[in-house]
């Protein structure tokens, strides 16, 4: 082949694939326009703020700016990595996140399963509104009722303990107790709200199964055995994927709110410690460090699950 | 029941709004790099342009109706005798009080926003901004502009804003060093035949007859002796222990505590204290002492510590106390010994400055800002932005504005946030500590005004103040916050261990205190005391 008909050739390529890219845009511009405005959230809320991640570098001094401050290197992440603080709550970060996994994962599963043998339709719908609803319930709220409830002198429970004769426990200030109310809130909370996905693919199983299974005379629990609980597998794997992959990152909310000094051993993580070191101490530098680490972890977790994902199922989430 | 933590709840969602917001001012934070040369002193000279003064204040939220913390009696007094006459327009920006510092960092990064006087109580704080370039020097301007605030101030008081012989910022006075009281519940003490306790161990005796014959007949919810995770409640516990470093000084930060001899004995006795069950079983989650005061005034505490003012004022702890409990009685106590310092009632003063008012160098109107707070220092302004109108909120009596009990409600409320917006002195300063006293006590309900006499004195007695190095402390600016925080979970671990296990976890948490930069603090600290011993 010579130059000029490769040339030629590729041309005639790009020309054709271009006017009919050109013309599906022209057709469908509304779908395009559509999708402006989130990207644009995405540009200016998630990919603007990436000018700040140099701060990292920076010995960052506020009144300078983020360009007028010097460039260190990799001094703050030499200083963050000696800090004893940080592996406290990345240690935390994972413990949480793990044992929130374990206890608030199944929750949903059984929740939705239980929802879903209900006849009723009236009594599902209304127990399905009052399961959803702590999920709108902001955590500061949460924060309120948890330390009126679970206080060890003047706490409700306590109070009911007490009456009937048993010791007060401790469930806000030591750290063993405090973990149980810290999971038993987030189960609370999420459980009802995480039913909804699960039901949704309960919602196109064929009925017919659940008749075959009746004539060879299956008991209930066999049916959701054989049934139920293999018809939402996809949904579970993809989720305890989506899961594993933000181990790493944690809200600011929930911990922050429900921890206490007295349980500050198990009770700090990543989030709250960039709060503690950029905003009230006032180092942007090693908070901008923190919060790097955490960012490059969190991509590693996405990616790795991602992989695992396509091995288990055959089907990845990017 | 209302939220026994809302304040401390509300504070954290703040947190939340402000690490939301932190990505934005670090953006913002680069734009300012291009403007911050603007130099401070240009303005003011042509006054024929209307301009804008933007003037920090304290939000409480307490402002009554129909009053806000931006638009209120105050503000508009500020506006018509000063801002107008001078073509100036006053604009408060609110920042909430217990986010002092966190919202004044995220301020003071947006060259915009940032209001021309802002101020801290933390002098670390104030220390960072300056060596960091953020702050104006404002000398000059005080020359110019000032002169009525600087007789005001003196010059020992403006010696705490300098770095280096330079001016930059303006601390307020402090009209009262005294900062803390005892209280003792008269009634139970005498339901039980006992004398008022007037050392540590008599004290420790008294809670454990409190809590064995329960007085109050309380059951569960007596507490012998009220705490909570406030330098109020702790620091009294702990000033009964240690040991000043020189003379009557000690190491001015609340977190250089542990840095001190006897700090140790302190954790003991509050471990015990814990322990045996004589103090608030949940003062670890109580850092607004909220739960403290609920039950104060429901009468289940019989012993407790407090700022000196706290409980006097109107409808305020006592007067709900005695509200609630029919037959209750409160005394001043000045229950704390030092065992280790003879014996003595020793216990934590005041420096003499109020907080650190600063003008920030991005500002156009830095002229402006002082001649606002030379306005406040001139005059009658001071009295009138603390006591309202004469004649109708108080009269003078002796030189001293004394509080008409006749005022009305909707009087009362003109001056309800009087000690947030006369900045440039905390606490009534109208003249020496003694008319300060008078002055102060004077403003408060009748009835209550010869126990505050009481508590102000004992406050007074055998005081340790902080010493002042005149110059920044380098390990207080980078490590301040952490080992502030760190000193929390020191006390709460401490008091929590079992008895048993209290050395191991006290070295253990003191070993981590030290390591996070307490260790640099205090070969620091030492250094500087050295230095001023020569």
């Amino acid at each position: 082949m010579t130059k000029a008909k490769a040339t030629e050739a590729a041309s005639v390529k790009r020309y054709g694939g271009m006017s009919r890219r050109t013309s599906y845009m022209k057709r469908y511009w509304q779908l395009y326009a559509l999708l402006a405005l989130p990207l644009l959230y995405f540009i200016v809320f998630r990919y603007g703020p990436m000018y700040g991640v140099q701060i990292a570098f920076k010995d960052f001094n506020l009144f300078q700016g983020i360009n007028g401050s010097e460039w260190i290197g990799l001094e703050a992440f030499r200083e963050v990595f000696a800090m004893r603080d940080f592996y406290t709550t990345l240690r935390n970060t994972f413990m949480l996140n793990f044992l929130d996994l374990v206890v608030s994962f199944p929750a949903p599963i059984i929740l939705a399963i239980m929802l879903y043998e209900i006849r009723s339709a009236w009594f599902k719908r209304i127990s399905q509104t009052i399961l959803y609803i702590p999920h709108f319930i902001s955590w500061v709220i949460i924060g309120g009722i948890v330390y009126q409830l679970f206080g060890t002198q003047s706490g409700m429970i306590n109070g009911v303990l007490q009456s009937f004769g048993f010791e007060a426990v401790p469930f806000l200030t030591d750290k063993n107790s405090w973990l149980i109310t810290y999971l038993f809130t987030g189960v609370w909370q999420s459980a009802g709200w995480g039913t909804i996905l699960y039901l949704a693919a309960l919602s196109g199983v064929n009925r017919e199964l659940f008749e075959a299974a009746d004539v060879d005379g299956a008991t209930r629990l066999k049916k959701i055995w054989h049934i139920t609980l293999p018809s939402i597998k996809p949904t579970i794997v993809t989720l305890l994927i989506l899961n594993l992959g933000k181990m790493v990152s944690i809200g600011f909310d929930r911990p922050y709110i429900i921890g206490n000094t007295a349980v500050r051993e198990y009770s700090d993580v990543l989030s709250t410690f960039v709060y503690r070191i950029g905003l009230e101490a006032g180092q942007y530098t090693l908070a901008t460090v923190v919060g790097l680490f955490q960012a490059v972890v969190g991509l590693v977790f996405i990616l790795g699950s991602n992989y695992i994902s396509k091995k288990a199922t055959g089907d990845g989430i990017i | 029941m209302t939220g026994k933590n809302r304040t401390g709840v509300l504070k954290k969602t703040a947190g939340a709004v402000l690490t939301a917001v932190l990505g934005f001012s670090l953006l913002s934070g680069c734009s300012s790099g291009t403007k911050e040369e603007t130099a401070a002193g240009e303005s003011g000279s042509s006054n024929s342009e209307r301009v804008t003064l933007k003037v920090e204040v304290f939000d409480r939220g307490n402002s009554p109706s129909p009053y806000t913390i931006t638009n209120n009696w105050l503000t508009q007094y500020v506006q018509k005798e000063f801002g107008d006459p001078n073509n100036i327009d006053v604009e408060f920006v609110p920042v909430q009080r217990s986010e002092e510092t966190t919202k004044l960092n995220v301020l003071m990064a947006s060259a915009s926003d940032v209001p021309d006087i802002v101020f801290v109580y933390d002098s670390s704080v104030f220390y960072r901004y300056a060596q960091q370039g953020g702050l104006a020097d404002v000398g000059e301007l005080l020359d110019q502009y000032g002169s009525n605030l600087k007789t005001y101030l003196g010059d020992e008081t403006l010696k705490f804003g300098q770095l280096e012989g330079k001016q930059f910022s303006i601390p307020g006075k402090r009209a009262i060093t005294g900062r803390y009281a005892s209280y003792i519940r008269q009634d139970w003490l005498d339901k039980l035949g006992l004398p008022v306790p007037s050392t540590t161990d008599e004290l420790y005796n008294t809670l454990k007859a409190f809590k064995e014959q329960d007085p109050g007949s309380l059951g569960g919810n007596n507490i012998p002796m009220g705490m909570a995770l406030a330098p109020a409640q702790y620091e009294t516990l702990i000033y009964s222990f240690i040991q000043p470093v020189k003379g009557d000084l000690t190491y001015s930060q609340r977190y250089e505590m542990p840095l001190h001899e006897g700090f140790k004995d302190a954790m003991q006795f509050l471990n015990k204290l814990y322990n045996e069950g004589l103090i608030s079983k949940d003062f670890s989650l109580d850092e607004e002492k909220e739960q403290l005061v609920k039950d104060i005034q429901s009468g289940n505490v019989g012993f407790w510590s407090e700022d000196v003012d706290r409980i006097f004022y109107a409808d305020g702890t006592l007067d709900n106390l005695y509200k609630n409990v029919e037959g209750s009685k409160v005394v001043p106590v000045d229950a704390y010994s030092n065992p280790n310092e003879g014996d003595k009632h020793i216990k934590s003063r005041y420096g003499s400055n109020g907080m650190y008012m600063m003008i920030p160098k991005s500002s156009k109107r830095a002229a402006e800002a002082v001649k606002y707070l030379d306005w406040m220092a001139s005059d009658d302004n001071l009295i009138t932005m603390y006591s309202g109108v004469e004649g109708e909120n108080y009269e003078m009596k002796d030189d001293i504005p004394v509080l008409k009990a006749d005022a009305t409600q909707e009087m009362i409320d003109r001056i309800y946030n009087a000690g947030d917006m006369a900045i440039i002195s905390n606490g009534k300063a109208i003249g020496d500590e003694e008319t300060n006293e008078k002055a102060w006590i004077a403003g408060f309900p009748e009835n209550n005004q010869e126990m505050l006499r009481q508590s102000i004195d004992l406050a007074n007695t055998d005081t340790v103040g902080p010493i002042i190095f005149g110059k920044p402390i380098e390990a207080e600016a980078k490590y301040g916050t952490a080992l502030n925080d760190k000193l929390k979970v020191v006390i709460v671990q401490s008091a929590m261990a079992k008895p048993d296990q209290f050395d191991a976890v006290y070295e253990r948490e003191m070993n981590d205190f030290m390591n996070i930069g307490g260790t640099e603090l205090k070969k620091e600290l030492e250094q500087a005391l050295q230095e001023l011993g020569q």
